[in-house]
């Protein structure tokens, strides 16, 4: 058997005493992350970024992607205790966790979500299993012309999720690429937009970008903000739902997971939509949708097996295609070309290693999360007691010392700090700089493909066109912005809270 | 004046475009369609950025969007932080510079106590201490003189 063959060579990968710590640490640091409102796994994957260059780079990924699946887990925990999402995606588990949590069933909440989360990630890991390599064959299918199509819709699909909307989305992406541009040209050889300073030569470097973007300016905004920490007591009363509570379950949860493995896999959507549409549907389906919004099991079971499956799924585009689903999945594509590893199609034929050790790996960390969130749940909950000032000098510091630590260079740490101010104007203005950190990742790429095609082609533009895949995918980015002019956003939300809008505090 | 500062993300952002696509096009060779020289994707891209920009500005200016307002203090509180550990790491090594700049970013967190802000400094370099230098063996100086 070809699968039992590529299993085993993960196993032998991700069960090396290096890899399992990391895994763990990983995940540990992913459900701190998720636990705490105000930094979310973007932030911790962007700080750990420096860490990589000192680790083989199946570890590093093992690592990173621990800290993305495990802020599932730890986001659902404030949304249940405080009724604040401590990750976007967990938002649609305040609905029914918190009313779950002022019913004294707060340790049921917990349990379930935890239960609820494996489920979803296990679904979600064999479907990667099953549909990634087929999907990477396929794609060696391949030309100049595809690959730039599939790097369209992968941005046009990154933006238009993007919270300030699919223009503003669209020009954080070419802003993104246009910073991308800034250094030597692979073709030429020609300097580009250096204004003839020697530092820029090589380019801006992806951790100063990441760092600053995602960690400093996110400080900026959260540090005096009004933050909230848990007061209640701590767990009381039972853990285990009953009988009837877990048959009620399993149906939901295998929805959810289906519905959230669908949207991982598909680029730029990811968990929020799927943790939304999950609940969505889950409620025109559900008997017991009347029961919604005020404390069904099944409301927090739906989104938390969705977003899981979704974080797991989001890797296949990226590994496969070299799209990445997500944000943070652009800072692990990132990661892996620190490593001088090209994501792509090639890359579970070239590295089965890393492909198969990464998936085997998402096994033994979906462990770890159910230990750390189900024996020791009562770690987490005293964390949110304690005050949310501690954490943001913290997290400047150690963005500082990782900057400074890859090539002891001080330039550099300015340069993060003049892009945490970057973007925090961005903010203030309204646009959300995710996308451009993507548009920065894939444009060496975007730029490489879309010259060699044009030289295939003779110089004939037609050719996106002319391709039958192409033309498809190019179809399918088109598609997607003539979409955004349908306010889907209040459909889905609305059609989420109708059945009990979720009490103000 | 306010009316302006609506706009003023649409227009920094048509500068950015206007920037790179004219620099493409007045300092770098453009090539052929065949043989794209270095210039022509930042060209191409700078024009898109360009061209959004102003379907941005339109919009804008049929349906204003609300700014968010600045924390002029958590911006300083951040920036001087930093500052703190570029200025402070090469004359005094990186611990040194890590407690004073957790402090700095510190003080413009009001409820944040004195007592606390000395723990976290503490701990905080500790932890550098712990991880960088000694976990990952990363050759940076601890103290200077030391």
């Amino acid at each position: 058997m070809d699968l039992l063959a590529n299993l085993s060579v993960g196993l032998a990968t991700a069960a090396t005493a290096q890899n399992l710590i990391y895994c763990f640490v990983g995940v540990f640091l992913g459900t701190f992350i998720g636990v705490l409102p105000g930094v979310g796994p973007l932030a911790a994957v962007a700080m750990l970024l420096p860490v990589t260059f000192y680790l083989p780079p199946e570890t590093a990924l093992v690592m990173l992607a621990g800290v993305y699946y495990g802020a599932e887990y730890g986001g659902s925990i404030a949304s249940i205790l405080l009724n604040i999402p401590g990750t976007p995606s967990a938002s649609v588990t305040c609905l029914d966790g918190y009313p779950m949590a002022q019913q004294g069933r707060a340790g049921v909440a917990l349990f379930s979500t935890a239960m609820a989360s494996m489920f979803g990630a296990m679904f979600g890991v064999v479907v990667m299993i099953l549909l990634a390599p087929r999907l990477a064959e396929f794609a060696l299918l391949f030309q100049p012309a595809e690959y730039f199509s599939v790097m369209v819709l992968g941005l046009v699909a990154a933006s238009i999720v993007s919270s300030s909307g699919a223009v503003r989305g669209l020009m954080m992406v070419c802003l993104g690429v246009l910073l991308g541009t800034i250094g030597i040209d692979v073709n030429s050889g020609e300097t580009r937009f250096t204004g003839g300073i020697q530092e820029l030569r090589d380019g801006v470097s992806l951790v100063v970008v990441a760092m600053g973007l995602f960690g400093i300016s996110e400080v900026m905004v959260a540090l005096r903000g009004a933050t909230q920490s848990y007061a209640g007591a701590g767990l009381t009363g039972r853990l285990l739902p009953t009988g009837a509570e877990w048959l009620r379950s399993i149906m939901p949860a295998l929805r959810g997971s289906a519905i959230g493995s669908f949207f991982g896999t598909l680029p730029g959507t990811g968990q929020t939509v799927a943790s939304f549409v999950g609940y969505a549907l889950e409620k025109r389906l559900n008997r017991n949708r009347a029961q919604f919004g005020k404390g069904a099991i099944e409301g927090v079971v739906v989104p938390e097996s969705a977003n899981n499956a979704a974080a797991q799924t989001a890797f296949i585009p990226t590994l496969t295609l070299g799209i990445p689903g997500s944000t943070t999945m652009a800072l692990m594509l990132g990661a892996l070309m620190i490593h001088g590893i090209t994501p792509g199609p090639r890359l579970i034929a070239d590295h089965p290693d890393l492909f198969w050790g990464l998936v085997v790996s998402f096994v033994f960390g979906n462990i770890f999360l159910l230990i750390l969130n189900i024996p020791l749940i009562g770690i987490w909950v005293r964390l949110l007691r304690v005050p949310h000032y501690y954490l943001y000098p913290t997290v400047i510091v150690l963005i500082c010392v990782g900057v400074f630590g890859i090539s002891n260079s001080l330039t550099d740490v300015w340069a993060t700090l003049i892009f945490g101010v970057i973007g925090y104007v961005l903010r203030l203005f309204r646009f959300e700089p995710a996308p451009m950190l993507i548009g920065f990742v894939l444009g060496p790429m975007l730029e490489e493909y879309f010259r060699r095609a044009m030289l295939l082609s003779r110089g004939d533009p037609t050719v996106f066109l002319s391709r039958p895949g192409s033309a498809a995918l190019l179809a399918a980015a088109a598609l997607l912005l003539a979409a955004t002019l349908l306010p889907w956003k209040e459909w889905l939300v609305r059609s989420a809270r109708t059945a009990g809008r979720p009490r103000a505090r | 004046m306010r009316g302006l500062i609506v706009h003023l993300g649409p227009i920094l952002m048509l500068m950015a475009g206007l920037f790179f696509a004219i620099g493409a096009a007045t300092s770098l060779d453009l090539g052929s369609f065949r043989r794209m020289g270095p210039g022509a994707f930042p060209l191409l891209v700078g024009g898109l950025l360009c061209l959004l920009s102003l379907v941005a500005l339109v919009d804008g200016l049929r349906a204003p969007r609300d700014v968010r307002r600045g924390d002029p203090w958590a911006v300083l509180g951040v920036v001087s932080g930093v500052a703190a550990f570029a200025f402070l790491t090469p004359l005094t090594g990186v611990l040194p510079a890590t407690a004073i700049a957790v402090i700095v970013t510190g003080l413009v967190i009001p409820e944040f106590r004195w007592p606390h802000r000395l723990i976290l400094s503490v701990g905080v370099s500790a932890a550098v201490w712990l991880v960088f230098i000694t976990g990952l063996g990363i050759p940076l100086v601890a103290i200077r003189g030391l």
